[in-house]
């Protein structure tokens, strides 16, 4: 049975007082984040076909597919959608990008996405062609 | 009552002075407790921090008055005023800059201890006059943890003063140019830190104020002003508490000479000064380490342990007087 | 099997089993800063014992188990993830074990190695945060500062290998989603090596530090019948000496392969808890230094099609906690028809309402999180009548009842 004592803790406490803290200041430090970090969605419009597989198996209800034109195959004319994304009720869980079979989603490492606007969280770059 | 004097018993080193100190010692707490345990503690205001207690201060009276309705107003209101003053005026018999006080007398020991049960009792009646149940129970808590850490603080005190057969401060620090008392009764000095950790519920003695158990013990209904005040009073109770130390038992302001360019009383302040800080520092560090503990186990440990304790220790100095060690003073 | 739609049938049960005043009651919650999440005690006192705890639970029911009726299978899985933040991989990982009984799919090795691993980390990092709020409800705010701060040694590594820190997303069904990351492996067995020495540091100063030990010690007293009456689970099973381990009665994952021991307790108190968890601590990270060390090579996922067979299945896992229990029946659609999920703070609650009794209120934080709650997995919906203080519940067939009455009430009879 150990010995007991008060204050068993007070050689640790004076070694950590001149070690470096564990805090990182975040705002005025730049925080190291891992190459696989989830972060804010980004599509490249040029790899983007429209399968809607992405719609289909996004958890949240993220991706709605829009009309973008027609395209003509043989004789009848298809509809051409295009997502666009409401990143606000996005829950950062990558289903779409394993899914999409043309690699045009990413999740970058931007996560300060606090905005008092909306309308900043709506993600439209597919459309732009 | 000269100028001079009442501006020294107004700025410093009265009552302004001791406000900052109060706050001064605040943020020490908070640095040192935080670079302990591996993070920082305040940062942003001020450099390192240190108006951070100031900016907490002035945020409080800034915000609302909530008085619960069961509660008696004019003691929620008016009591936290009579509670500040407590260590406030005691703050004016201690030397600091000089071997005589601010406004010392011949039998303000007296008045001090008279003051130390008056605060506990106001507390107490605080505590009783915000009737919810968390209070009720801090309450009993709190006249427990009076009753116990009373008399061995006491019984230190008392000692020093016995030993330097004075009852004024200005006379127990008078009689320490030859020998500091805690080399002479050093269970006395440690029966009184722990006893005074208990009078400002610093851990492990914090359990009237208990933050996990009881919300905020005494201070639940207390917002705005009233708290204000309340966790001024607090930190200047602890600077009171440790400069009462510094004064009956490492000697107050005097120490060696350091040379004749420097002018008295600032040699006096500076010896004063760091005496206070090393025995705030003492309390930090045990505050930090320690666990709490539940009120019966504070209660035994008090009667049972430190009032015997400084009783032998009260015994042994009267035996060294009756032996005729001489005294400097 | 036709069932009359008729008024359903309440079953009453009283709020108390004694009398009480007002003087002697505390109420402890639903907000307190003792509580992480938000439930409601009443204590009834005598002078400064607990008599009896009245509990009233619900505060956070979100009606999971109804939203899962309505969502595809997949889609599921990221929502039972969500059900607890610090038991958020056993949620998933259980629930795809359930789906996957139901499909003739077999789980990849290497996959159920990155499981456990996975699972192992989180375990870890519930043992440490247990562990500081332990120092914290003591008064001890070093132990819960320093131990907070290694906790963010796995947290880094949980990112590292899966990109986020809390919801890990790494289950699939029939596999898992990523792979361990190049490289990993020496820095994993590293951290694990720290993270030993650092436990067995804090298994040092609980032992000894003399205010900690007159927290703990003799708090919360258990009996080995008690605790198999009320069918205690995980170390509140553990601590008694009861050997009830999921991973070692009934291994799933990869805990067959991996060699890891059992921890038992003998002597019932908060502090053989605290000694528990650390050794759970310690043994976790040596298994996943031998499971990192031992990974199988092959395929990590197979990619099943969205539509899962009929059928029902039940599984259980070991959490941080306790053992968690699904049951999952599919009527071959692509959405589930019944899930039910039972988290192991709903069977641990009755353990801490009897170990309460005869405490004082500077114990109650201590005992109650001794049980390690999450209250947000556990919660239930009960009924209360404010007026005559009175609180029920329904049965599944019920509740069905009252729906059929309430949106086809020309079906109901009077």
């Amino acid at each position: 049975m150990p010995r007991r004592k008060t204050g068993a803790a007070i050689p640790e406490m004076f070694r950590t007082l001149i070690e470096k803290p564990g805090t990182q200041v975040y705002p005025y430090e730049k925080v190291n984040l891992p190459q696989r970090f989830r972060g804010k969605l980004d599509i490249d419009p040029a790899k983007c076909t429209g399968c809607q597989v992405c719609a289909m198996v996004c958890p949240a209800s993220v991706i709605t597919m829009v009309d973008f034109g027609t395209r003509k195959v043989g004789d009848r004319v298809l509809p051409v959608k295009r997502p666009v994304f409401e990143l606000a009720t996005c829950i950062f869980c990558g289903e779409c990008v394993d899914n999409c079979a043309f690699n045009a989603l990413e999740m970058t490492k931007q996560f300060e996405l606090a905005t008092p606007h909306k309308e900043d969280l709506v993600m439209k770059k597919a459309l732009a062609r | 009552m000269t100028v001079t004097e009442i501006l020294e018993a107004i700025i410093f080193p009265g009552v302004l002075f001791t406000i900052a100190m109060g706050f001064l010692f605040d943020w020490l707490d908070r640095k040192t407790a935080a670079r302990m345990q591996g993070r920082i503690g305040p940062k942003i205001t001020g450099p390192s921090g240190i108006l951070q207690p100031l900016a907490d201060f002035l945020k409080l009276l800034f915000k609302e008055e909530i008085i619960p309705s069961h509660a008696d107003k004019v003691i929620f209101l008016f009591a936290p005023a009579l509670y500040f003053l407590a260590p406030l005026l005691s703050m004016l018999f201690i030397p600091i800059i000089a071997l005589t006080p601010t406004a010392g007398f011949d039998f303000d020991l007296l008045v001090i201890l008279f003051l130390l049960a008056f605060a506990a009792f106001v507390v107490a009646v605080l505590s009783y006059s915000s009737a919810s149940s968390f209070t009720t129970i801090a309450t009993g808590r709190l006249v427990l943890q009076y009753v116990s850490y009373e008399i061995p603080l006491v019984l230190a005190i008392v000692t020093a003063a016995i030993y330097s057969r004075s009852l004024s401060v200005e006379g127990i620090v008078g009689s320490q140019t030859g020998l500091w008392n805690v080399f002479v009764m050093p269970f006395a000095f440690v029966v009184y830190v722990i006893a005074l950790m208990a009078e400002l519920e610093k851990p492990p003695f914090d359990i009237p104020s208990a933050k996990t158990e009881i919300v905020a013990g005494w201070l639940t209904e207390f917002s705005g002003r009233a708290l204000a005040f309340l966790k001024l009073t607090k930190e200047v109770g602890y600077v009171f508490g440790a400069a009462l130390a510094v004064s009956l038992f490492l000697g107050g302001p005097l120490g060696p000479q350091m040379g004749a360019a420097i002018p008295a009383a600032l040699q006096y302040f500076i010896y004063f000064m760091v005496k206070l800080l090393a025995v705030g520092f003492l309390i930090f560090v045990l505050k930090t380490a320690l666990a709490r503990v539940k009120i019966a186990q504070a209660t035994e440990l008090f009667w049972k342990v430190l009032t015997p304790v400084s009783l032998a220790q009260l015994a042994l100095v009267l035996i060294l007087i009756q032996g005729g060690i001489p005294l400097a003073a | 099997m036709s069932v009359e739609p008729t008024q359903p049938k309440v079953r009453e049960e009283s709020a108390g089993l004694m009398k009480y005043s007002a003087e002697n009651l505390v109420p402890f919650g639903p907000i307190h800063p003792a509580l992480k999440e938000p439930e409601y005690f009443k204590l009834i006192l005598e002078g400064e014992r607990i008599v009896q705890v009245i509990p009233r639970i619900g505060y956070v029911h979100r009606g999971l188990e109804k939203a899962a009726e309505t969502r595809p299978w997949v889609q599921n899985m990221y929502m039972f993830e969500r059900t607890c933040g610090i038991c958020s991989f056993v949620h998933s990982l259980c629930y795809g074990q359930a789906v996957e009984g139901l499909t003739i799919y077999e789980v990849p090795r290497r996959a159920k190695f990155i499981r456990l691993i996975i699972a192992e980390m989180e375990r870890i990092h519930s043992h440490l945060l247990w562990v500081g709020l332990m120092g914290h409800w003591a008064g001890f705010e070093t132990l819960f500062m320093w131990v907070w701060r290694d906790r963010e040694i796995v947290l880094d590594l949980v990112e590292a290998i899966s990109g986020n820190r809390v919801h890990k997303s790494m289950n699939a069904f029939v596999g898992v989603r990523r792979d361990m990351p190049e490289g990993m492996e020496d820095r994993i067995v590293e951290r694990m090596k720290f993270l030993v020495d650092r436990a067995r540091y804090y298994k040092e100063i609980i032992d000894t530090e003399e205010t900690m030990l007159e927290r703990t010690e003799k708090v919360g007293k258990l009996s080995q019948e008690t605790a198999e009456k009320l069918c205690a689970v995980g170390p509140m099973a553990r601590y008694v000496g009861l050997q009830k381990d999921v991973r070692l009665n009934d291994p799933y994952a990869a805990y067959d392969e991996v060699p890891f021991d059992i921890i038992i307790r003998n002597e019932a108190d908060v502090h053989a808890l605290l000694q528990l968890r650390l050794d759970e601590l310690v043994a976790s990270a040596n298994m996943i230094s031998y499971a990192v060390q031992h990974l199988p090579e092959g395929p990590i996922r197979v990619k099943i099609p969205p539509i899962i067979p009929a059928g029902e299945h039940a599984t259980h896992c070991e959490a941080p906690r306790g053992e968690i229990f699904y049951y999952v029946k599919s009527g071959g659609g692509r959405t589930p028809e019944r899930v039910k999920v039972r988290t192991p703070t709903l069977a641990n609650l009755p353990v801490a309402l009897e170990i309460l009794k005869g405490q004082t209120i500077a114990d109650v934080p201590i005992v109650l999180t001794a049980i390690d709650p999450c209250f947000g997995c556990m919660d239930r919906m009960s009924f209360l009548d404010t007026e005559t203080n009175r609180q029920w519940t329904w049965s599944g067939e019920e509740l069905r009842q009252y729906g059929i009455n309430h949106y086809f009430p020309e079906r109901a009879k009077k």
